[in-house]
């Protein structure tokens, strides 16, 4: 596996290179961390000053400090519940849909898999201008129909169902025919507790797209009690001029969800990424 | 006779109820604001506003646009900088996680990390390091009494700024296809090289690389895709500027459509974003299929 694998040296120049490229990794990030922890309006560009005490969260309390500048729990909130709806539903959906198109026999199959597959060519930036007009119609701006509903990443998650589905033994299904279950049971019982492998690896990528979409957020959600948080964060952050630690310590509450989940799951979110190959 | 008849008829319905509720989303809002964004770009008028039928009137705009065609070499150039970085900073991380070093798993945990991070943090941090006077480079140029970098002050620093922020930010993504592509290659072709005596160098050059060339295929497009969807880091770090300089396609249907609300424009300018990156995700599928 090894390709320098003789040379001691070129061992030790490995280390060296390895841990060193992941300190310069993590050097923004504990900047971000460090001035987070500084007095509000403190100098936190100077080195000397941000790793010597004291260290205080008011910077936090300030980002907390319900005055309706920064909705921190409001904007956490609207990001966890918008990406596990479209998460759920996406996944659900498709699911379904994969398990139309790879088992049951009907006309038409060609054509519904091919427009679903033209879909993936589809980025959603091209089509935001039309979707926002629709939305505006709708009288749908500022509400969770318009943060939701768009956007879905339905035929990636679709195709990456469908080719699991696609593998299970045929006779597997055919079994579960011949004792009588319907359609809908079959998915129900053999189907879907069979994919959760890809479903999981599907969900925490539609979660994290989710998470990180700032364009279509950011034009449905105006009003600040709307807004998720990749909105909401630099709208709060640009009101401060000079002072780094307030906006730092809300980049830092904004970034604990994910790292949490990340640092939980990475196991399943590193190998979702290697399965679905998508970004 | 009959009862094969009822089965067919029976399995259409379930076809059609599984389909349903799936197609319903699918066509409301994936094809059918395609149709729409198509149809306006006929059109002119601002948002809201009566729409006039004027033909092929915003694209021979568009032609003679030199901002669009700014946005448009904006991106192409975001595109030629940023990917060969993207696949040679990824693979370098993958070779040195491969090597089974002591600390591996930690090793791949930190260099991912920053992909966690939203858009906006990102964007937040490296705006913070690298903006003129208060910024974190600016403080230690200062301390060291240099000259100040301007990062954000010119046309090449602007899109080196967002190039460090945005391979910071994805190259543990990068990292994970390449470590699943070196994975992938099987032991022994190693170990024969072994016995044929085979330095390290001459392996990666003749077995590692080779193996590598779908998962570089897949890099590649995937950055090429992603650059001509960039808005959020531009938006944040240097909101496009100075001037135009650093205003990539999104940001520039952005503007046209949510700063002059004009939808017709907008959609045509759009209408040439979808087409474009529809042409290289057929290059991709290509690429998938034959996995």
């Amino acid at each position: 596996m090894l390709i320098i694998q003789r040379s001691k040296i070129n061992r030790i120049l490995s280390y060296f290179l390895a841990y060193f490229l992941m300190i310069i990794m993590l050097l923004p990030l504990i900047w971000m961390i460090l001035s987070a922890f500084k007095e509000p309006g403190s100098t936190v560009t100077v080195v000397k000053n941000l790793i010597a005490p004291p260290f205080t969260l008011e910077s936090f309390a300030r980002v907390l400090k319900p005055d309706g500048t920064a909705m921190m729990w409001r904007w956490t909130l609207n990001s966890v519940l918008v990406g596990l709806v479209q998460t759920a539903i996406t996944i659900i959906l498709s699911s379904w849909a994969a398990y139309a198109v790879s088992r049951i026999p009907f006309k038409g199959k060609t054509f519904v898999f091919a427009l679903i597959l033209a879909g993936m060519m589809v980025p959603m930036e091209s089509i935001v201008v039309p979707l926002f007009e629709m939305i505006a119609n709708l009288g749908w701006v500022n509400s969770y129909n318009a943060l939701i509903w768009p956007g879905m990443m339905l035929p990636l998650a679709f195709l990456i169902l469908k080719q699991f589905i696609d593998q299970l033994p045929n006779e597997l299904l055919e079994a579960a025919r011949i004792d009588g279950a319907g359609t809908f049971r079959i998915w129900w019982s053999i189907v879907w507790p069979l994919s959760t492998s890809s479903m999981a690896a599907v969900s925490i990528f539609i979660f994290i797209s989710s998470w990180n979409n700032l364009l279509w957020p950011m034009l449905v959600a105006q009003e600040t009690a709307m807004m998720t948080l990749p909105v909401g964060v630099p709208t709060f952050q640009s009101t401060f001029a000079t002072d780094l630690a307030v906006p730092m310590a809300s980049n830092v509450l904004a970034s604990l969800p994910a790292l949490i989940v990340f640092l939980l799951f990475q196991r399943n979110i590193i190998k979702g990424i290697s399965m679905t190959g998508i970004k | 006779m009959k009862l094969t008849k009822l089965r067919s008829y029976k399995t259409l319905v379930a076809a059609l109820l599984f389909l349903a509720p799936f197609m319903i989303l699918y066509v409301w809002f994936w094809i059918y604001p395609i149709f729409k964004g198509f149809i306006s770009s006929f059109q002119s008028g601002v948002f809201g506003g009566e729409q006039k039928f004027v033909g092929l009137d915003n694209y021979s705009f568009m032609m003679g646009d030199p901002k669009f065609w700014t946005s448009f070499g904006n991106t192409i150039y975001f595109i030629i900088i940023s990917t060969p970085a993207a696949v040679i900073l990824g693979l370098i991380l993958a070779l040195l996680v491969n090597m089974k070093l002591k600390g591996t798993t930690f090793l791949r945990t930190m260099y991912f990390m920053p992909y966690m991070l939203s858009v906006s943090v990102m964007g937040s941090i490296w705006l913070f390091i690298l903006q003129s006077r208060t910024g974190l480079i600016a403080e230690i140029t200062r301390s060291l009494g240099m000259k100040e970098i301007s990062f954000l002050g010119s046309w090449e620093m602007g899109w080196l700024s967002i190039l460090i922020a945005t391979i910071w930010w994805t190259v543990g993504f990068n990292m994970i296809l390449f470590l699943a592509g070196l994975q992938e290659i099987p032991e022994d072709i190693y170990e024969a090289s072994d016995i044929d005596g085979a330095s390290g160098w001459k392996k990666f050059w003749y077995i590692t690389m080779p193996s590598l060339k779908g998962v570089t295929a897949l890099v590649v497009i995937l950055q090429s895709i992603s650059s001509f969807k960039l808005f959020g880091q531009t938006w944040l770090i240097t909101k496009g500027g100075p001037g135009t300089s650093t205003t990539p396609l999104v940001h520039y249907i952005y503007q046209i459509a949510f700063r002059q609300w004009d939808m017709g424009y907008a959609s045509a300018v759009s209408f040439v974003l979808f087409l474009t990156i529809a042409f290289i995700s057929l290059v991709q599928f290509k690429f998938l299929m034959k996995d």
